[in-house]
């Protein structure tokens, strides 16, 4: 037997079925496996223009930093290091020449995961309840969770 | 405290605690053991005096020190001793005896490692690790992991070998095997220890044993690896080749080299086993700038400090992906992404252990990596190869950003969902992430009160009194590290949304190991196989030879051989001679 949620109507005078909805949204598939403290730490992530507000915190963050060096004297053993914006302007450059290079690295250097014939699977130890977790032989034995 | 423990190496405590632990059945008693030895030995080391030999003993007339502290030993041996105590709470959920005394064993041998008191002695620990280690990956139970095992078992057996020849070498044109600093590689021996130590420091070309074999470890088993064996390597370099020029460049290399495999690496446990090989870098460039004693002590506090911090933070990304990789099965980051939403305890202690390695102001590798380019920019004052030197470890520093601050963080529990839905990780692997997350945030922290946050570590290091005379927390500091690395993550953030950033991808990635594992394997079964064609043949030539060579041996020594006749004045007199001739001859020519 199921107790039918009690309806209520907005103030335009619209049915809301508060219950039935928070209830629908608490089993959803997507939901399960969702830790509670997800949202209060990583929510935020979650926001959908998430992508364009932090190019924009970044790249305000990175202009104010650079304009800060106006205001600071600094005192670097190395000359050119006291130029304004060079600390920033190299970890832009060094990050973005690490990550470039990838490609043609990626090409060069990437092979089939079988390559030396023994890619293997996961370790011994891995969470006996997973669906491919390795039968129990007494190597990597896991007893459960502590 | 009896005489007897405080006379007693911390790290044979750690031993003998593995060697009950691997026979004994009863689970939780085990577990309390693991946890109990490191507490014990930690007890042990901060009563030990320093400066004196605690425990001699004379073997085969050699003067062994068994049990020395001092103060560049007492910080690499402290941080061995945290990591083994974490190690042992990040295991708790499993029950695996082996796993258990094994980690323990090699724990203590590291440490007792770094606490001998002379050559032979740290020789011998020395092998220990090497061997202890190799159940830690068999213990992953695959085939790939039994062959990676095997490559790193000869790998580590020859640095030992290397290291007993150099040792040999030392005793025979020296007399002693104390633990007095090479002033150069053309010292007897130098040599042969400095590429012993530079194969267990994973120097360029012979880095390939610690990828291929840390990420095909257990669970647990690459979280214990990550500790111990190439910061020891490391001690070893401070502690005899402090200063030599050679290791500037060298570690220089390898803070470079790795960065760029790290980015097109998709299993994120090599990840961090080459971005383990990039921090051992930094190391090895802080040693080679320090001249204990009298020149650069800021950069042999640098190397000490950065140890002590990587093995903790390390550690913690470690057990994160080993975690992710408990719960999903898989460590590739074309696999996983969205696990925040399962996993989000263990995504922020992997976030706090990427702010760490980053060198984040206020996490605990900023105050540690300050040191060390401290150092560096000094002596660039006076050497402008030091300027380069500088310009690449800065370069490096962005690089370790890329792989260890953001690439591991975000692909496995950001980006792209996985659509993996899996149970936070297990509660003592979480206990045991937030106590090496609490260390990398508390050491990193302004000394709000005296003696605590970052001047605790200073106070630790080998000159805690050039140490205490060092400010990290300065406004400049703050402002160009900072600078650096936010301007760093803007570049992630504008090739990503620009869709510059290479896709993560399966495969595996060529290195150096190609040399051995396709080019010398393809050249032995190539030899196998013409000899396995041409061996009937040679076979019956062979055969016949040898026959022909049995039946001259019969004619000429049997009985009724040409030599038991009576010859002209008697065969074995003859040959007598001619042999004793040949040996004088030869003993002559030769001395």
């Amino acid at each position: 037997m199921t107790e039918e949620t009690p309806t209520v109507r907005d103030t335009s005078g619209r049915f809301v079925k508060r219950a039935a909805t928070a209830v629908s949204a608490m089993s959803r598939t997507s939901d399960e496996g969702v830790h509670p403290m997800s949202k209060v730490l990583f929510g935020w992530t979650e926001h959908k223009n998430i992508g364009a507000i932090l190019f924009w915190v970044f790249a305000i963050a990175s202009v104010a930093l650079v304009l800060a060096d106006l205001a600071v004297d600094r005192h670097e053993k190395i000359g050119f290091a006291n130029s304004v914006g060079f600390y920033g302007l190299w970890g832009f450059l060094s990050f973005s020449f690490v990550v470039l290079m990838g490609w043609p690295l990626g090409r060069l250097l990437r092979r089939d995961e079988n390559y030396y014939g023994d890619a293997g699977g996961p370790p011994g130890d891995i969470d006996p309840d997973l669906p491919d977790a390795p039968a129990g032989d007494g190597r990597g034995k896991a007893g459960g969770d502590a | 405290m009896p005489a007897f423990l405080t006379d007693m190496n911390p790290g044979w405590l750690l031993i003998l605690a593995g060697l009950v632990a691997v026979f004994l059945k009863i689970r939780l008693l085990r577990q309390a053991i693991t946890i109990a030895a490191p507490l014990a030995a930690i007890l042990l080391l901060a009563t030990a005096q320093h400066g004196v030999d605690h425990l001699t003993y004379n073997a085969l007339g050699i003067e062994l020190s068994l049990y020395r502290v001092d103060s560049l030993n007492f910080i690499f041996g402290f941080a061995f001793l945290i990591a083994s105590l974490l190690n042992a709470i990040y295991a708790l959920h499993t029950d695996n005896r082996m796993q258990d005394g094994v980690a323990l064993a090699y724990a203590g041998a590291a440490v007792s490692a770094t606490f001998a008191g002379d050559l032979m002695t740290l020789f011998i620990f020395w092998e220990i690790t090497a061997i202890s280690s190799v159940f830690l990956i068999l213990q992953a139970g695959t085939r790939a992991a039994y062959f990676a095992s095997m490559r790193y078992l000869a790998v580590q057996i020859l640095s030992g070998v290397l290291l007993l020849d150099g040792i040999a070498y030392v005793w025979h044109y020296n007399g002693s095997l104390s633990l007095e600093a090479f002033t150069s590689l053309d010292q007897p021996g130098a040599l042969i220890i400095f590429i012993a130590f530079g194969i267990k420091a994973a120097f360029p070309f012979l880095h390939n044993w610690l990828q291929d074999s840390y990420p095909k470890s257990s669970v647990v088993g690459a979280v214990i690896l990550s500790a111990f064996t190439t910061k020891l390597a490391v001690y070893a370099f401070a502690r005899f080749f402090p200063g030599f020029n050679e290791l500037i460049w060298i570690g220089a290399v390898m803070t470079i080299f790795p960065v760029f495999f790290a980015v097109i690496e998709n299993d994120l446990r090599r990840v961090l086993a080459y971005s383990l090989n990039n921090q051992v870098g930094f190391m090895i460039c802080a040693i080679g700038v320090g001249v204990a004693g009298i020149g650069n002590p800021l950069a042999i506090n640098g190397a000490a400090a950065h140890a002590f911090v990587h093995i903790i933070y390390k550690a913690l990304l470690f057990m994160s992906i080993g975690a992710v990789l408990y719960r999903t099965g898989t460590a590739k980051a074309s696999e996983l992404g969205g696990l925040y939403r399962s996993m989000p305890w263990t995504a922020l202690f992997c976030i706090i252990g990427g702010l760490s390695i980053s060198a984040f102001p206020f996490f605990s590798g900023f105050i540690a990596k300050s040191l060390t380019m401290s150092a560096v920019a000094a002596e660039g004052v006076t050497d402008p190869a030091m300027i380069v030197v500088w310009l690449v470890l800065l370069f490096a520093s962005a690089g370790v950003l890329e792989h260890s601050g953001i690439k591991i963080p975000y692909f496995a529990f950001f980006g792209r969902d996985s659509g993996k839905r899996v149970k936070e990780a297990p509660f003592n692997m979480l206990l045991a992430m937030g106590m090496a997350a609490f260390l990398c945030i508390a050491v990193g922290l302004p000394a709000l009160v005296p003696g605590l946050g970052y001047q605790w570590l200073y106070g630790l290091l080998p000159y805690p009194i050039e140490a205490a005379g060092y400010q990290p927390f300065t406004l400049e500091h703050i402002l160009t590290q900072m600078q650096l690395l936010i301007l760093a993550t803007f570049a992630f953030i504008l090739l990503k949304r620009l869709m510059l950033y290479p896709a993560e991808k399966p495969g595996v990635i060529l290195d150096t190991d190609w040399f051995y594992r396709k080019v010398g394997y393809g050249a032995v079964r190539w030899i196998d196989t013409v000899w396995s064609k041409i061996s009937p043949a040679t076979g019956a030539v062979a055969g016949r030879l040898a026959g022909r060579a049995y039946d001259h041996m019969v004619a000429t020594f049997s009985p009724r051989g040409v030599l038991a006749r009576n010859g002209f004045s008697g065969g074995m007199t003859l040959w007598t001679t001619v042999i004793l001739a040949v040996v004088l001859l030869v003993s002559y020519l030769t001395s």
